[in-house]
């Protein structure tokens, strides 16, 4: 198993590596290590023709050692081996220097290297990866588009793609069921996945949400994060030509007709007031969001259930969980209680139902109009 | 109803018959003879057999019994994606998957033979539904759209072929087809504009044998692309013809530069499996605007309709229509609604709903029943011969759908908005399209398929992780078990050392279901699927 830099690259190599069954980085002498020890040395020669900066030393470590994995431009090799660009953001030199020299999971420990090397390497990981490469496939679907991405957002393009495209879009602007990303107040309160990485980490289920739960690891949630966040930059950058849905979208409907729809046909006026509960809501929302609360503001901990327990006695409570055989509640306190339902009788009051029941009666007409009067509550 | 069930009758004499022959003893060795009348202690292909009905003969798990249900074993994948494959059960050992993994597991004990775990870099890894089998190999489908083909004693590889390119935006999570000596593929591939395919491999080689375009190329004008074959078809060796539903076309919500009925996307094929040869198409959502695949099983039945006795395809589709056609020629016999849709005019005089312009998507959106998801989606529905019901998962849904010029053509082409949705199991009539019963499954929707036995018992799962066993005649509850988390599998069942399983999946766990030993004594020795 013999393979020449010149013929084969560093990914390649891996990728290989990876067909195999990744046994090269398990440390247990196998022909895998022989392919992980013949390239290395290799690198080792070229690495030695190299001299410089400290950094530049750093470069020269990291190709002969790293690289294999992680990538040429840290980009890493997902889902196996994680990128590194941004390292330094997630963890301290400290813990990184340790990683080396102990190693995780299928990285194997690096005990013997010099410490000069470690701290170049150090210095190298710090630096900024060279920008404008490209690498992933990914990256070529995205360049379609002309989107340049920094390689830790094009390391997170390439896990957006295979886990987050189908319902997100592969441009995180909205796909089959998923919500447009580069609109998301989450999104554009995130830093560096602060807000992404506990959604992705817990998925969304409540609320009739059926986002999955994800399990990556922190420096692929941060390339995650990175390439959200430059979809959005390119969603803001794309001005009047945006797609999705704008504010002006949803200024089709009749004010006048909205308002006899809402204390007329609609029955809105039997729940709501303009004056009381409405008061406002739309300086509080806009555009797409505000049609969807108007249509179907969302099971809220506003139904609540009365439950009659054997002894007559009455329980009441925010509902919590319901299916065929448990029925739960969370009452005043915060304290959680729950009965088989053959055991008790219980009535829940729902008012997001009458919502529903609107459903098969409008006209899209209606629709429009009832979003014309409601953007005028501010 | 009498000449029904003496027909029916007929049907299952005949196959009692053919599986009483000799089969060979050799361990994981499939015969393609063995896929016309599986045993009732395998689970040969992804329907269980070819009509896709998804319905046993066993008998051992009765509506009187059902109670006593409890674990066999549970098996740990140990990882996050959720289990959406339908198991194979051949010689003794499952076959599951997940995108790039497979294992095999001991269907008596639920410990693990082997794993094969093959990562890849590119293509959507949304999910996977399951291998094929022919001989001693497995056929495994890969997110970056390839055909691998394996020892199905250890896993290792011994082919890998390219179903379509992943670079060009195709994927597969498909379980394959294997009808003679072709392993048929499908491929997904909506979010650009590419025409779907079917491509037929040789079992041996590898060698691809035919391809079946479901549309033109790419950039043909006037033309729509799309009609992706997602989902595994079904096949009557009688006529020898497999059955396949295709895809949306693309762009998905824009249908301005794809005019007509954009054949052969949404649609219901019948092909030639040795040619690859269109015989019959029928196109469930003409000029579809909502990404309503007609992917959903379509589903084999010989037996009466309106007194003539019939060979019927059947399928639940997502856009909420519900199709009964004489599979010989794919002319109509009934459509009807099993849901509230709010898209279509009507229906024209060759059964196919006529889509309303005015509820295409706009710019300043429209309100649509069924949402995108559909009515519903692609986890097998049962066909119980007994009641003649057809059972599926339903999902009576609204949304928001949008479309602009500055969304192009190219693609999604637009934007949706799921709004509201619950699921609902519904048992049709499939003679009138009537809806015998229904049994709530919670809000947002369950998804999970349905499998009915012979015994009079139906197994699906409801929208809070529970499995459910129901009186297949009334939909009442009989047995339930919490899983902690949705079933987003199909169950099957099969009979070992003289043992009725139920396997299902819920979220990273496949759970084995049985009477406790000794409590029920087999009645159904004898008896094939």
């Amino acid at each position: 198993m013999k393979f020449s830099l010149k013929q084969v690259t560093f990914r390649n190599a891996a990728m290989l590596a990876m067909a195999l069954g990744l046994l090269s980085i398990d440390v247990s002498g196998t022909a895998g290590q022989a392919l992980l020890a013949a390239t290395s040395s290799q690198v080792n020669s070229a690495a030695q023709r190299t001299h410089g900066s400290a950094s530049a030393a750093g470069d020269a470590v990291y190709a002969a050692h790293c690289a294999i994995c992680h990538g040429e431009n840290r980009e890493g090799i997902l889902p196996g081996f994680p990128p590194l660009a941004g390292i330094d953001h997630q963890l301290t030199d400290a813990q990184i220097a340790e990683l080396i020299r102990t190693g995780k999971g299928r990285m194997p420990p690096f005990a013997t290297m010099p410490n000069e090397e470690v701290t170049a390497l150090l210095k190298f990981l710090a630096t900024a990866p060279a920008t404008g490469t490209t690498s992933s496939a990914s990256l070529s679907l995205d360049g379609r588009k002309g989107l340049q991405l920094s390689p830790e957002a094009a390391a997170g393009g390439a896990i957006f793609q295979q886990n987050c495209a189908f319902c997100h879009g592969r441009d995180a602007m909205g796909g089959e069921t998923g919500p447009d990303l580069t609109r998301s107040k989450l999104v554009l309160s995130d830093v560096n996945g602060s807000q992404i990485g506990q959604v992705v980490r817990e998925g969304r289920t409540n609320n009739d949400k059926k986002m999955p739960a994800f399990r990556f690891s922190g420096p692929e949630i941060s390339s995650l994060a990175a390439f959200i966040h430059a979809r959005v930059a390119a969603a803001d950058a794309m001005k009047g030509g945006r797609r999705g849905v704008e504010v002006s979208d949803l200024q089709t409907g009749n004010l006048e007709a909205g308002k006899r729809y809402f204390n007329g046909a609609g029955g809105c006026a039997k729940c709501h007031s303009p004056t009381g509960d409405l008061a406002g809501v739309a300086t509080r929302y806009e555009g797409l969001q505000l049609e969807e609360r108007m249509l179907y503001p969302g099971r809220t901990a506003r139904d609540t259930v009365t439950v009659t327990l054997p002894n007559g006695q009455e329980v009441t409570g925010s509902l919590a969980y319901r299916d065929e055989f448990t029925i739960g509640l969370t009452e005043h306190d915060g304290t959680y209680r729950s009965w088989p339902t053959e055991d008790v009788k219980y009535t829940i009051d729902s008012p997001v139902e009458a919502h529903v029941e609107l459903f098969s009666r409008y006209t899209d007409d209606d629709i429009h109009n009832l979003m014309a009067y409601i953007q005028t509550l501010r | 109803m009498k000449l029904f069930a003496t027909t029916l009758a007929l049907v299952i004499g005949a196959i009692l018959l053919g599986a009483t022959g000799p089969r060979p003893l050799a361990a994981q060795d499939l015969e393609p003879a063995q896929l016309l009348h599986p045993p009732a202690d395998s689970w040969p292909l992804y329907h269980g057999d070819y009509s896709g009905r998804r319905h046993s003969k066993l008998t051992q798990i009765t509506p009187e019994n059902v109670h006593d249900l409890g674990l066999a074993w549970a098996f740990q994948t140990d990882q996050p994606a959720e289990i959406k494959s339908s198991p194979l059960l051949v010689d003794g050992i499952l076959y599951f998957t997940v995108p790039d993994n497979i294992w095999a597991v001991d269907a008596r004990s639920g410990h693990m033979i082997w794993h094969f775990d093959h990562p890849t870099t590119e293509g959507d890894h949304i999910g996977h539904r399951g291998v094929a089998m022919y001989k001693e190999w497995l056929y495994f489908t890969t997110p970056d759209a390839h055909l691998i083909s394996l020892n199905a004693k250890d896993g290792t590889v011994r082919w890998d072929k390219v179903i379509a390119d992943v670079k060009k935006g195709y994927w597969s999570t498909m379980s394959p087809l294997v009808v003679h000596n072709h392993v048929i593929a499908g491929v997904g591939g909506d979010m650009d504009n590419l025409p779907g395919l079917l491509r037929s491999f040789d079992p041996e080689t590898g060698d691809v044998q035919w391809e079946w375009d479901a549309t033109p190329p790419a950039g043909t004008p006037h033309r729509t692309t799309g009609g992706m074959t997602w989902v595994t078809g079904t096949y009557d060796p009688e006529l020898n013809l497999v059955y396949w539903g295709t895809g949306n076309p693309t762009p998905v919500l824009n249908g301005a530069s794809r005019p007509g009925d954009n054949e052969w996307t949404c649609s219901i094929v019948a092909l030639n499996p040795d040619t690859g040869k269109l015989v019959w198409g029928f196109s469930a959502s003409p000029h579809d605007t909502h990404d309503w695949d007609a992917v959903e099983i379509p589903v084999l039945v010989d037996g009466l309709f309106h007194g003539q006795p019939r060979k019927m395809v059947m399928q639940s589709s997502r856009n909420g229509y519900f199709f009964v056609l004489d599979r010989t020629n794919g002319k109509s016999l009934l459509t009807v609604r099993f849901g509230p849709t709010n898209w279509a005019l009507g229906v024209d005089k060759e059964g196919r709903p006529i889509p309303n312009p005015d509820k295409e998507p706009k710019p300043d959106g429209r309100l649509i029943a069924p949402d995108e998801g559909g009515m519903t989606n692609y986890r097998s529905p049962s066909f119980d011969p007994k009641t003649g019901l057809f059972i599926v998962d339903a999902h009576p849904s609204y949304s928001l759908y949008f479309t602009k010029p500055a969304d192009g053509d190219y693609g999604w082409a637009g934007a949706d908005y799921g709004l509201w949705g619950k699921g609902i199991l519904e048992a049709i009539d499939y003679q009138t399209g009537k809806i015998r019963w229904t049994h709530e499954l919670g809000p947002g929707g369950a998804g999970a398929g349905v499998l009915t036995t012979d015994a009079g018992l139906t197994f699906t799962g409801d929208a809070e992780g529970n499995i459910l066993a129901l009186d297949t005649d009334t939909g009442k509850t009989l047995w339930h078990s919490g899983t902690g988390a949705s079933m987003q599998t199909s169950p099957i069942t099969y009979e070992l050392d003289g043992r009725q399983y139920v396997v299902s999946g819920s979220g990273g766990v496949m759970f084995a279901w049985v009477l406790p030993q000794g409590s029920a004594t087999s009645n159904s020795a004898q008896a094939s699927r």
